[in-house]
This record gives structure tokens, C-alpha cells and sequence, in this order.
């Protein structure tokens, strides 16, 4: 049985999430996104994962909103015009949903609901015994202070085990800049040279 | 050398060109496109050349996430020849791309577009070994986003900045549909590797939940190689890009979207150790064989522009290779295993469908237009264009003697070994009506006659690319044993 706390951020975020389809006004659309972003967070930091939590804040309803407001303003959005609801697509919005929600309750219930248990930190320590003439990190320090190094074991994994996925992402953000750079520039002064070709 | 590298090179290239597009102004684009090409075809070189690690445990972090087997090599060449060949394509349609790019009439625009396939190749290279959902996801990303930019390149055409929001828009929902799929697969198995996968799926207390995250990574995938129910993008899409992205999203990114199918469904599809969950899967993967098929080339049939015709034979084409991948074939002596087989069934998609494209884009640049009308009289304005068209064409339908008969025989064979009655019927169905929108083509050629009756002026580029690709068309047809060779059988 989960806390009552669960269940309180959990419709904070489904709350912010309708409220972000529902409204008509983008700049109210992109507060009811912060609003849901405040409650997935808020459930990260229920599950221990502290670091994921504060970064949802930090980079999702700090920067990234920020982002999306200047956005909208910038092109001057107006309140979206309310147009008639076709009635296939109502049909096609609701059933997939519906048949979404059976699909995964029947997954649900075929799984047993365990309870949940705290975080073990001596026992998870154990995975991060310092070996004979390993020089003490904060991983170890924190860990024999029964605290829990979140950073540092995020840092940890992503550059020793997924270096490489991270390496690849490294690539995607290139290509993603070159994009952004080549789908919006706006042509140069320079008098266009005659093409060459026939 | 180790394989690692390749794809290093591989990006290094990329940045290389990126570099001399920038700080060149003096080099002309398409020359940009000639140092690319010859960075790639050295890298073909270099993957000859390369060894698998005789010590991978020496280093953990690569070898959890890259293979370097038979298969890994096969679809990194296959991503480098397919890039080489989209690159020579670029070249040639680099005059109808200037028009819709910054400062129209000059090519400053078009440098990006000979650098952002690099990085796609890179990324279709990475997928070929990814063997980890991470791995999988991340090199999956690469090759989706260069492609966003490259489906909208023409950005004063709209009919590219439209196939560009909507491949956007479905490619985002497909990245989360891949995502949450790959979160249930971890929460039920505990792992991402998916070498660990087939053990961690018998131990399970319950398929269900793995069931439905494997349902959830298969529409994602489906997404990639164009199958139903997310083949909806494609006829516009494929209309609407650049003809060579267009022949790049059909051959690269389908085949780099199969081998990453495979790779996933090797553990689901294990008959003797996990009977249920593979017993699920096929029939899953037949109802969406038999869909594609029927829906590829059904709708294929009323089409009058050549570009949307080949988009659903795409989705065709996606059908018949799903089919080998719902026998799953182990292979013996005399037959091949399904990964052998939709190895043949891409290699041979690639030689004819680039071949097409190059004729597609030789009567672009000659007609202006990309509509079947266009073919008319073509028998008598070029005969030897037209015969290459007609070869091509019939191969692609599956017409005997071809490379493309011997890539549709194999998959037949898979799926009556493994008795899927209703999948090979459904076949015959759809390579009947694969004949029909086919030939309307070869009839618009031969059969109608045009005002014009001038030769299409043929580039140099297209002249020998559609040459070499037809004569490889018909000497696979009925001698396919090199591709077989590569692939080990």
C-alpha cells in the first residue's frame, strides 16, 4: 500500500497533465505543465531517487519552461480557437485510450503487488566495498555515514558502465545543433553565385 | 584495428566535411559530397579490415553494448554502402535542392546535406552492434533526429517542411512508445542487456507484463521499418522529402530498424525455452505481417505519382521481410535462418530501390515532374533508361531471374517451413497485386506516347550508378551466392 503522499503528488501530476491539454491559453497550458512536472518529482524523490527529482525541477519546470514561454511569446500565440469535435476522431481518442487502460490493468493484476521497502544503504554498501589499496571516494565516505551518494553513483554509472550510450548521445546533440542551424538560418547578404551546374 | 573505431572514423568524417563547409567558402558543394563519399568508401575498407576484440571482457563498458559478429559487420556494410550510394544521389539532385534552400539559385545551402548522412551512417552503424536497449535507444535517436533534419531540408518547399512536422511528431510518439516499452522490459527482467534476456524471460513468474513492453517496443519498431499500424506516415513523408532522404528512409532506415528487430526479438522468440512468450509473439507478428502486406500493396494499386507508389511498395516490401521474421527459421544445411534471410531480402532492396531512385531523379531533373505521366513514351525518348527502369522494376515485383525473386523465394520458404499458411496467402495476394502497380509503370513507358520526344539527358552519376545496380540486379538473379557468402551461408 503505497503513502498517502504517493497518491497526493500522483494527482498533482495528473492534474497539471489534463489541465495542459485542456487549456486553451498556451501560456496557462505551459503553468499546468510545471504544475505536473512539480508532482512527477515530487514521486521521484519518494522512490529515493533525490537527484532525479531536483534535476525534473531544475532542467523540466525551470529551464525547458522558461524555454517554452519565451516561445510563446515570441510568436504571439494566441488562445487557441476551439473548433468542433469530429466525431471519428472523439471515437479514436477515446477508444485507444480505453483499450490501453484494460491492456494494462490486465498486466497489472497478473503481477503480485509487493510492498515497499526502504532503502537498505548497509546492504547495498556491500557493492561498493573498497578494494586492497583503493583510494577512499565520496561514494565510500557517504556510504559508511549510512548516506546515500546519489550523485556521485549517477556520475559514477554514466562514465565508467554508460560511457558509451553517452558518447552517442554527445553525436545526437551535434546533429541536433546542425539542424537547428540549418533549418533556420536565413540567407547571407552575399550576392548568390551563379549555379555552375546546368 | 579495433571495431570500436569505425564508427569513431565514421563521425570523424562527418565533422571533417562539417569543418570544410564552414571554413571553405571557396570549395563548391558538391565536391564536399566527392571527399565524403571517398571518407565512406575507405571506411568500407576499414570494416575489412577490422577484428573483433580477441579479449572483449578486457573492456567491459563496449562489450555489454557492441557486438562485432557476422551480422553486426553485414548491416554496418550494408549502412555504408547505402549511405555511399544516397550521397551520389545527393550530387545528382543537388540542383532541385538548391531551389529550396537558402539563397535560391546558389548551392550555399546544401552544404549540411552531404555531412548529415555521415552521421546517420554513424548511427545505423552503432545499431547494426547495439545489443543493450540503452545502446539501442540511443543510436536509434541518432539515426531518428539526422533524418527529422534531413526530411525537411527543403525548407522552402512545403511539401518538405510538412513531411518533416509529421515524421516529427509521429517519430517523438514512437520514441516514447520505445521508451516505455523498454521501462516495462526492464522492470519485469531487471536488465537491458539483451544477452541476459533469455534467461532473466524464463525465470519470470508472469509473461504478461514483458509481453505487454515487448508489444510496446514493436509498435516503436514498426514505426522504423514502415509496417502497420505506424506505416501511416510514409506515403506523405516519403513524397514531400528530398528524393534522396526519401531513398535513404526507405533502404537505410528500414534496414537498420530490422536488425535491431531481430536483435530484440532473438530472446521473445526462443521456442524452447520460452514456448509461451514465443507462441504470443509470432501471432502478434503475423497479424501486423499480414496487415502490412495487404495494406502496402493494396493501397499501392490507384497510385499516380511514382514517389508515393514506391513509399507503399515500401510498406510492402516491409511485409515480406516481417514474414521471414514471423517463421523465424533456425536454417539448417540447406536453408537459411531468418536473420540470413532478411539479410538477402534488404541486400537486394538495396541495389534495386537506390537503382529506381536514381532513375526517379534523372527524370525529375529532365520533366520537372515525379508522376507516373512523367514515364510516358519514355521507351522511345530513351530506350536504354527505360530497359533499366523495366528490370528494375520487375525485380522489385519479385519477377523470377532477378535478385528481387530469390529475397521473396527465401521468406516464402521460412514461412511454409514454419506453416504460416495465412501469412504466404496473404503473400501471394500481395506479390499478384505487386505485379499489377508495377507494370503500370513499365506500361506508361511503352505503351504511351509523350509530345516530348526528346532523350533525357542523363548525368554521368546517375548513368553508371543505374547501370552497375541493374547489372547487379540480374546477375543476383540468378547467381545470388556473393551476398550469400557475406552473410555466411
Amino acid at each position: 500500500m503505497p503513502s498517502i503522499a504517493f497518491y497526493i503528488f500522483s494527482l498533482i501530476a495528473v492534474t497539471g497533465a489534463v489541465a495542459l491539454v485542456a487549456f486553451r491559453n498556451p501560456v496557462s497550458s505551459a503553468m499546468a505543465m510545471t504544475g505536473s512536472f512539480i508532482g512527477l518529482a515530487a514521486l521521484f524523490v519518494g522512490l529515493n531517487a533525490y537527484f532525479v527529482g531536483i534535476i525534473q525541477i531544475l532542467v523540466y519546470a525551470g529551464a525547458i519552461m522558461v524555454l517554452f514561454l519565451f516561445i510563446i511569446m515570441l510568436l504571439d500565440l494566441k488562445s487557441e480557437e476551439r473548433s468542433k469535435p469530429q466525431p471519428l476522431m472523439l471515437a479514436a481518442c477515446l477508444v485507444i485510450p480505453i483499450l490501453f487502460l484494460v491492456q494494462l490493468t490486465g498486466v497489472l493484476q497478473s503481477t503480485k503487488d509487493e510492498p515497499h521497502k526502504p532503502l537498505n544503504l548497509v546492504a547495498s554498501a556491500k557493492h561498493f566495498e573498497r578494494a586492497e589499496g583503493e583510494q577512499e571516494t565520496i561514494i565510500h565516505q557517504n556510504l559508511a555515514k549510512e548516506e546515500l551518494p546519489d550523485v556521485h553513483l549517477i556520475g559514477l554509472t554514466l562514465f565508467t558502465r554508460y560511457n558509451f550510450p553517452l558518447q552517442v548521445v554527445g553525436v545526437l546533440l551535434l546533429v541536433a545543433t546542425i539542424g537547428v542551424v540549418s533549418l533556420s538560418k536565413r540567407g547571407s547578404d552575399r550576392p548568390a553565385k551563379p549555379s555552375t551546374d546546368s | 584495428m579495433s571495431p570500436y573505431l569505425l564508427e569513431a572514423y565514421i563521425v570523424l568524417v562527418g565533422l571533417v566535411i562539417l569543418m570544410l563547409e564552414a571554413f571553405v567558402p571557396a570549395l563548391r558543394k558538391e565536391h564536399l559530397g566527392v571527399f565524403a563519399i571517398g571518407g565512406l568508401v575507405f571506411g568500407l575498407v576499414l570494416l575489412f579490415v577490422a577484428k573483433a576484440p580477441a579479449h572483449p571482457e578486457g573492456n567491459v563498458e563496449m562489450a555489454r553494448f557492441y557486438a562485432f559478429d557476422s551480422q553486426a559487420i553485414f548491416y554496418k556494410g550494408l549502412a555504408l554502402v547505402c549511405t555511399i550510394l544516397v550521397l551520389l544521389l545527393a550530387i545528382d539532385y543537388r540542383a532541385i535542392l538548391a531551389k529550396f534552400t537558402e539563397n535560391p539559385g546558389s548551392e550555399e545551402g546544401t552544404g549540411e546535406y552531404y555531412a548529415l548522412p555521415i552521421f546517420a551512417c554513424a548511427g545505423m552503424m552503432w545499431m547494426a552492434s547495439a545489443q543493450d536497449l540503452v545502446s539501442i535507444f540511443v543510436a536509434l535517436e541518432l539515426v531518428t533526429i539526422t533524418f527529422y533534419i534531413l526530411v525537411a531540408y527543403m525548407r522552402r518547399n512545403v511539401g518538405s517542411l510538412e513531411a518533416g512536422v509529421k515524421y516529427l511528431i509521429l517519430g517523438a510518439l514512437s520514441t516514447g512508445f520505445l521508451v516505455y516499452g523498454i521501462a516495462w522490459i526492464y522492470g519485469t527482467t531487471g536488465t537491458t542487456d539483451l544477452s541476459l534476456m533469455a534467461e532473466r524471460l524464463q525465470a519470470l513468474p508472469s509473461a504478461t507484463p514483458a509481453l505487454f513492453g515487448l508489444a510496446l517496443l514493436l509498435l516503436a519498431l514498426a514505426f522504423k521499418i514502415g509496417a502497420v499500424p505506424m506505416q501511416l506516415w510514409i506515403p506523405d513523408v516519403y513524397q514531400g522529402a528530398p528524393t534522396p532522404t526519401t531513398a535513404f528512409l526507405s533502404v537505410g532506415s528500414k534496414a537498420a530498424g530490422f536488425i535491431i528487430t531481430l536483435r530484440i526479438l532473438k530472446p521473445f522468440m526462443d521456442r524452447e525455452s520460452v514456448p509461451e512468450i514465443a507462441q504470443h509473439t509470432t501471432f502478434i507478428l503475423l497479424v501486423l505481417c499480414g496487415l502490412t502486406i495487404l495494406y502496402g500493396n493494396l493501397a499501392a494499386i490507384p497510385q499516380t505519382n511514382f514517389k508515393r507508389l514506391l513509399a507503399y511498395s515500401s510498406i510492402a516490401h516491409a511485409g515480406f521481410i516481417l514474414l521471414a521474421v514471423t517463421a523465424w527459421g533456425k536454417g539448417s544445411e540447406t536453408t537459411l535462418s531468418t536473420p540470413q534471410a532478411v539479410g538477402f531480402y534488404l541486400a537486394t532492396y538495396l541495389i534495386m530501390t537506390i537503382g529506381i531512385f536514381f532513375a526517379l531523379v534523372t527524370i525529375r531533373n529532365a520533366t520537372g515532374s515525379e508522376e507516373i505521366a512523367a514515364f510516358d513514351g519514355l521507351g522511345k525518348r530513351s530506350p536504354a533508361l527505360a530497359l533499366a527502369i523495366t528490370v528494375l522494376l520487375s525485380a522489385l515485383a519479385g519477377l523470377p531471374l532477378t535478385a528481387g525473386f530469390y529475397g521473396k523465394f527465401f521468406a516464402f520458404r521460412l514461412a511454409i517451413d514454419a506453416d504460416l499458411w495465412f501469412g504466404v496467402g496473404l503473400a501471394f495476394i500481395g506479390v499478384a497485386a505487386g505485379f499489377y502497380y508495377y507494370l503500370k509503370v513499365i506500361r506508361a513507358m511503352y505503351w504511351r506516347t509523350s509530345d516530348d520526344t526528346s532523350p533525357i539527358a542523363i548525368s554521368p552519376i546517375a548513368r553508371y550508378a543505374i547501370g552497375t545496380l541493374t547489372i547487379l540486379t540480374i546477375i543476383l538473379g540468378f547467381w545470388p551466392n556473393p551476398i550469400l557468402w557475406l552473410l555466411g551461408a
